[in-house]
């Protein structure tokens, strides 16, 4: 196995009688880029938390880079969840004492402002902060945490609130980072960006790891076996077509979905339906993290419970007023 | 540079070197003294110009002859200087007077207006209507009628006076001249009746000063001192208190300021929670030690311009500066403490209310420890925390007899002792506090933080 950035084996954590996070083992590999998925509430900041020693576990182990955060922590970049800056600094003062604080050595000055300019930030060094944009000052926000060049980078939820061009610029700037060799893991509840994103996935719900696989494997793992068929008119039946085992019409759409039978090539199901009936598309269903997820969970914890954290996971939840008293809300 | 020094950094630059600050606490007191010096002096009450006839009817020619000698203008500038002396005497104010302002009382003294008055005499029995219309008409100052009951040596208090009517706009303080006057006059008359002299006899009645000088147990003297006794130790405790105080508000502000900015994690996520509260407690400890030092040079600066340095001895600098370190970090630690329990200024209130009453608790205790230094309230709230630092500097300042050196150390090293004690309870409430949103927390709960792993 890959040397691993973090190791985490055994970690509980609880706050009065909510118990945050159970007995969790966690690896990420150096150099990899991982998601770390889960619903409001499902112990994913707690961990993060942890792992950077700002809140320590009552039982288990956490090792970064080697050692202990608090050794570590100049090779380290942060991103927490809750995030600010000061309202009435510079912008460039704020990032030169953040680069300080990291123990960057150096030009600070020049740091921080090729920084800038790669965030797509220009121009903004002597603004002060209050004056910038939400999206721009969450762009600082990312900018603080890695100015010191760490080794590992720790985003929790970096793309919330974010509109979809800067949402672009950093998921480039991610892949850059981790192009450059970093290891970076971060949390998030939109499935979507972590499956664009991430080659290994941690999915945590209640506390508990419900999934730790790479992407390969878990398309793999939970291939659903479906062919989704769009046919050029609304009737189609495609039970008589050979390795098809059952056929539904998806609603509000004129697509069927079809179940393959155990043992069945889905390329040459495909080749049948294409040779048999005219289509607008066909197309082999790819199972989605939000699939994985509610299978998991149901598995878990039942349907209901499954179909309740799957929307958590899939809706824009309103994070800052919830996630903001995390803590608070779990120690009586 | 070390990393807790670029935090107290931060926290002094943006405290200090501001716009606000610098206009707060530089401006203001240099305002302040600057008025006192130019325009306390223009403010002292002065006499307007008085030209007129006041008219004295009494039986007894020597009243008005008597009106006449008190209304000289040296009789009067006299006057004025004996009611000053009794009532600096009376208020301890000699010094402080001199410090504030050396040359008022003679700038006093020299203000006296032009005044002119012709006394004239009139009959016992002259049409007192008749009079009193030419007052109204503003033909006369005032009219005076001295009834011969009142000249008699054994009285009582209703025939003890005299009437003056005056008009309705006269001045208070011509009024009191009058008053001063006439009442001098009487009394001049009555003395002179039973055969003396009313220049002896005044002489004769004023009070002696006196020159007390408290003996020590080893065999030294020591002026007695009412303005270093009570003014010195004020100044010191006060000195300290604002000095503490002010950096100790800025702190909380700039915590509670952290938490609702949110930016507290990401600092977090490059120091300990014990390192920024570190660089916090030091940056605003300069902020106080320079708010110290200018309050303090600005006052001995003033002891120095008036030669009073003698009233303030080196040891009591020392003190301080023990004092301050230890008062700082007192009120310090409670201030960053509550700051971190809390997200915003309001929820500040009800955790900040006790601090700020134990806080006041120095300055109502100023007197009765001033008063008295080694008695048994100054030597109880000695080590008391965070009463200890003003406290004893009050009792060291105050005392003409010095405090017990031992009381004086052991005060020193239990107020340390609880200092350290205070800021580690300080960083564990801080550890847990800068992570807490939401409601603020009540003062068991705090306890519980302080336990909390």
């Amino acid at each position: 196995m890959a040397e691993s950035s973090i190791s985490i084996r055994g970690v509980s954590k609880s706050f009065g009688a909510t118990q945050a996070v159970r007995n969790l083992d966690l690896e990420v590999p150096r150099g990899s880029l991982c998601g770390f998925l889960g619903p409001n509430g499902a112990g994913k900041s707690t961990t993060i938390r942890m792992i950077m020693s700002i809140i320590y576990p009552d039982s288990g182990d956490i090792t970064v880079l080697g050692g202990s955060t608090l050794g570590n922590k100049d090779r380290i970049g942060f991103l927490p969840e809750e995030r600010g800056l000061y309202r009435k600094m510079r912008v460039g003062e704020f990032l030169e004492f953040m680069g300080h604080l990291k123990g960057v050595r150096g030009n600070v000055r020049k740091i921080a402002s090729d920084w800038l300019t790669r965030l797509e930030l220009p121009g903004v060094y002597d603004k002060r902060c209050q004056e910038l944009s939400k999206g721009m000052q969450q762009k600082v926000q990312v900018l603080a945490s890695v100015i010191h060049n760490p080794d590992l980078i720790i985003l929790d939820e970096p793309f919330s609130g974010l509109d979809p061009v800067n949402a672009a610029v950093l998921s480039r700037t991610i892949r850059e980072l981790h192009a450059e060799g970093k290891t970076i893991i971060f949390s998030t509840h939109v499935l979507q960006q972590a499956e664009e994103l991430c080659e290994r996935i941690f999915l945590i719900n209640h506390g508990v790891k419900l999934l730790d696989a790479t992407m390969t494997e878990i398309r793999q793992r939970f291939d659903p076996r479906t062919i989704v068929v769009e046919p050029m008119t609304p009737n189609g039946d495609f039970r008589d077509v050979p390795g098809v085992l059952s056929s539904r019409p998806l609603s509000q759409s004129h697509l069927f979905e079809l179940s393959l039978e155990p043992g069945a090539d889905p390329q040459r199901v495909m080749q049948a339906i294409a040779s048999r009936t005219a289509i607008r598309s066909v197309e082999l269903r790819r199972p989605t993290l939000s699939d994985v997820f509610v299978q998991l969970v149901m598995k878990d914890q039942g349907e209901a419970a499954a179909r309740q954290a799957s929307e958590e996971l899939t809706t824009e939840p309103a994070w800052l007023a919830g996630a903001s008293s995390s803590l608070d809300e779990v120690i009586p | 540079m070390n990393k807790v020094l670029w935090i107290a950094w931060r926290e002094f630059k943006h405290t200090a070197l501001t716009k606000a600050f610098i206009l707060a606490a530089i401006f203001i007191p240099i305002m302040i003294v600057g008025m006192i010096f130019l325009l306390g002096p223009l403010l002292k009450p002065r006499i307007a110009p008085l030209k007129g006839t006041l008219v004295v009817a009494a039986s007894d020619p020597e009243i008005t002859l008597g009106v006449i000698r008190e209304m000289d203008p040296d009789r009067i500038r006299e006057r004025q200087e004996l009611s000053r002396e009794r009532r600096e005497k009376a208020f301890g104010a000699e010094a402080e007077s001199k410090m504030m302002n050396p040359g008022a009382a003679m700038a006093e003294v020299l203000r006296l207006p032009s005044i002119h008055v012709k006394v004239e005499a009139a009959d016992a029995d002259a049409d007192l209507e008749v009079l009193k219309d030419q007052v109204r008409a503003g033909e006369l100052l005032a009219v005076a009628v001295v009834r011969d009951d009142a000249l008699v040596s054994e009285q009582t208090p209703a025939t003890n006076g005299y009437d003056l009517f005056v008009a309705s706009d006269s001045a208070p303080n011509h009024t009191t001249l009058f008053e001063d006057a006439l009442a001098d006059a009487i009394v001049g008359v009555r003395v002179g009746r039973v055969g003396l002299n009313i220049e002896n006899t005044r002489s004769l009645l004023r009070r002696p000063e006196a020159n007390t000088r408290r003996v020590s147990e080893d065999g030294g003297e020591a002026s007695e001192n009412v303005a270093a006794k009570m003014i010195i130790p004020m100044a010191f405790m006060t000195l300290l208190w604002i000095a503490t105080f002010t950096s100790g508000n800025y702190l909380l502000t700039s915590t509670i300021e952290e938490k609702s900015n949110k930016v507290m994690e990401v600092l977090l996520s490059a120091v300990s929670p014990l390192q920024l509260m570190t660089g916090k407690l030091l940056g605003q400890a300069g902020v106080s030690f320079i708010l110290l030092a200018m309050y303090g040079g600005l006052g001995i600066a003033a002891l120095i311009a008036s030669a009073m340095m003698d009233l303030v001895p080196m040891i009591h600098l020392v003190y301080l500066l023990i004092f301050f370190i230890m008062g700082f970090f007192m009120v310090a630690a409670l201030m960053a403490g509550v700051g971190s329990a809390v997200s915003e200024l309001r929820e500040a209130q009800s955790l900040i209310t006790p601090v700020m009453m134990l806080l006041m608790i120095p300055l109502i205790l100023w007197l009765p420890i001033t008063e008295n230094p080694n008695g048994a309230l100054a030597t109880v709230t000695s080590y008391i925390p965070p009463l200890i630092p003003f406290v004893m500097m009050l009792r060291v300042t105050a005392a003409s007899e010095p405090v017990p050196l031992w009381q004086i150390l052991s005060s020193i090293v239990v107020g340390y002792i609880w200092m350290f004690i205070m800021i580690w309870m300080c960083a564990k409430i801080f550890r847990v506090g800068v992570l807490m949103y939401g409601k603020p927390p009540t003062p068991l709960e705090l306890l519980r933080w302080i336990r909390y792993r």
